[in-house]
């Protein structure tokens, strides 16, 4: 069996050598003549739409212009607020629990098994949720949550924790933590393989002299692993961020958004006002704000990532 | 003496404990899901069971046939395929002049970044401009128009996976080619895509996993079972004023098992391609 690592790029202080101005080369000349017209095609196929979006947010449905019409009014509603604090609230449930789980499986797996089959089977069983759709596992959610036919008001009847039918999805908190519980299940796995790679990585060296120095379990945490596991924090963060920010399946088939908008996140409310309210030209608006916004919190941490660019 | 034993046997109660719980909130959902597939129709109006009084497979038929879903699993695999054949093509045609021509790094760092920047787009503030340009384009409601926004958001994938698997592959042996005088197109076909093939296989069977599982899109831009895809169909089933739950599930069983299988072949490479190459394994 192989090993799952973490592949961070080396740290590198030099700036790579400007050629300056030089006769380009007969392979660079065939790249550019392979790449160009395939960057081409889809850089116009992205921007179009960025372009198209701008458009729809300053002109009514009839062509003419407005102005910023749409943005005030994108602005100026109430849901719109709702939908970011559902939104944030949901980030703040899901993204400490993956972490602090994914990372406690990764200590616990990395200490204590051994075996490589062992370690093989729960890397397979941690792989099997990513797959999963987002629809199918909606699906699952419903089956448990659900008024009348959901299995975990039986069960919590089974067990003698409750004797009323507790309204899963009626309840605004309980609503959002049915919501948040879903993307725990599926994505507390991918924290886990992260940061289980990333353990592999530390050098055994320094962990055992830590441990001939007398260091406890947490003390070889904080003082060795940590440091090793920094970058892919940020890495998952990362992700992380970049998928609560497109959430939309399951929360679509287990709440719709509701009780009320109380589940009602930024991908949802967008949807609702394009294609419930058919108000084009608030959701363009609404599109464009989010992009600007996104471009903006990519730039600032794009460059922080470990990535290997070269 | 005896309390530090006692504090070490108490840990590992806790730890167990722990697991046990982990394990069953792991597995009782998907343990649910097919048990509910497998119970009959008449079951579902008495009281809960947590195994199927007498398990069938009726409800797969209901599903497959009297609802007709086995046309939007067709339409969903004709999708995904296309996908699949589009988003290597284009991400082939852009990581080969990157991975093995000699190109300044500049230019290679630029198509990387620029791919990764595409990972980070939110679908649903394309949502409202894409759905003008394919009713403008008259291809709403038909698949080419699932497939062309699904390459689309599978490239960044395709492009930070294949530019891994063809950086490992040794330059010399496409020089050796040349030498022996083949021009640069027998030299890609002949020489580099045999040897990269088992990573295009990985790179095809996640781009096809990730496409299986859309459904904001294909909500969208579908409206009947010329074009729906299976997850359309799912959702169908959820938000009906009776929901009736084993057909459900069967949905449900049936959209998450082609992954399912399809992990048995990408497993390896599928951490890899869910964090661009920083998760690897050796």
């Amino acid at each position: 069996m192989s090993r799952l690592v973490a592949e961070l790029p080396a740290p590198t202080g030099t700036k790579p050598v400007r050629a300056g101005r030089r006769r380009r080369t007969r392979q660079e000349r065939l790249a550019y003549r392979i790449l160009l017209p395939a960057l081409g095609t889809v850089f116009i196929i992205v921007t179009i739409p960025f372009v198209l979006a701008i458009w729809q947010s300053i002109t009514a449905d009839d062509g003419t212009l407005i102005g910023l019409r749409n943005y005030a009014k994108a602005l100026g509603n109430p849901l719109f607020f709702d939908a970011l604090r559902a939104t944030g609230l949901y980030a703040l449930i899901v993204l400490p629990t993956e972490i602090l789980l994914g990372l406690a499986f990764a200590l616990l797996v990395h200490r204590t098994v051994r075996r490589a089959g062992l370690r093989a089977t729960l890397y397979v069983l941690a792989v099997l949720p990513l797959v999963v759709p987002p629809v199918a596992v909606g699906v699952v959610a419903r089956l448990i949550y659900a008024p009348g036919y959901g299995v975990l008001n039986y069960l919590l009847q089974g067990v003698g924790v409750t004797h009323s039918e507790i309204d899963w999805l009626g309840v605004p908190l309980l609503a959002m933590g049915a919501v948040a519980s879903v993307d725990i299940w599926q994505w507390t796995p991918f924290v886990y393989l992260v940061l289980f790679a990333g353990l592999q990585t530390v050098p055994r060296e320094s962990v055992e002299a830590a441990q001939v120095d007398g260091a406890t379990w947490w003390t070889q945490f904080i003082y060795i692993e940590l440091h090793y596991l920094r970058p892919l924090f940020l890495l998952i963060l990362f992700f992380r961020v970049a998928d609560v920010l497109r959430v939309f399946d399951h929360v679509f088939i287990l709440t719709g958004g509701g009780p009320g908008t109380t589940t009602q996140l930024l991908s949802l409310y967008i949807y609702r006002i394009e294609f419930k309210f058919f108000d084009a030209g608030q959701a363009a608006a609404l599109a464009v704000l989010v992009l600007v916004s996104i471009s903006i919190l990519y730039s600032v941490v794009t460059r922080a990532l470990p990535l290997e660019r070269a | 003496m005896r309390t530090r034993r006692a504090a070490i046997a108490l840990r590992l109660v806790l730890i167990v404990a722990g697991l046990g719980v982990a394990a069953f909130l792991y597995a009782f959902p998907l343990y649910w899901l097919v048990a509910t597939s497998l119970k009959g129709k008449a079951e579902l109006f008495q009281s809960i069971t947590l195994f199927p009084r007498r398990p069938t497979l009726e409800s797969y038929y209901s599903v497959l046939f009297d609802r007709g879903f086995w046309v939007l699993l067709k339409n969903s695999v004709i999708v995904c395929a296309s996908t699949v054949v589009v988003t290597l093509a284009v991400g082939l045609v852009i990581t080969y002049p990157i991975t093995r021509l000699a190109v300044p790094p500049q230019l290679r760092v630029g198509v990387l970044n620029w791919a990764l920047s595409l990972r980070f787009l939110p679908p649903v503030a394309v949502v409202v401009p894409y759905f003008a340009i394919v009713r403008t384009l008259q291809i709403y409601d038909q698949p080419i128009a699932l497939i062309g926004i699904y390459s689309l958001f599978n490239l960044p994938f395709a492009i930070w996976m294949l530019k891994g698997f063809l950086a490992e592959i040794p330059l010399e042996l496409e020089e050796a080619a040349l030498i022996d005088g083949a021009n640069r197109w027998s030299a890609f076909r002949q020489v580099l895509l045999p040897l990269a093939f088992p990573g295009l296989m990985a790179a095809a069977t996640i781009v096809f996993t990730f496409a299986w599982s859309e459904f904001l899109f294909a909500l969208i831009l579908t409206a009947t079972p010329n074009a729906q895809t299976f997850p359309v169909g799912v959702q169908g089933l959820v938000t009906q004023f009776e929901i009736i739950w084993n057909d459900m599930a069967a949905a449900g069983v049936i959209a998450m098992a082609i992954p399912l299988v399809l992990m048995v072949i990408g497993r390896k490479y599928m951490v890899a391609g869910l964090t661009f190459g920083v998760i690897r394994e050796k």
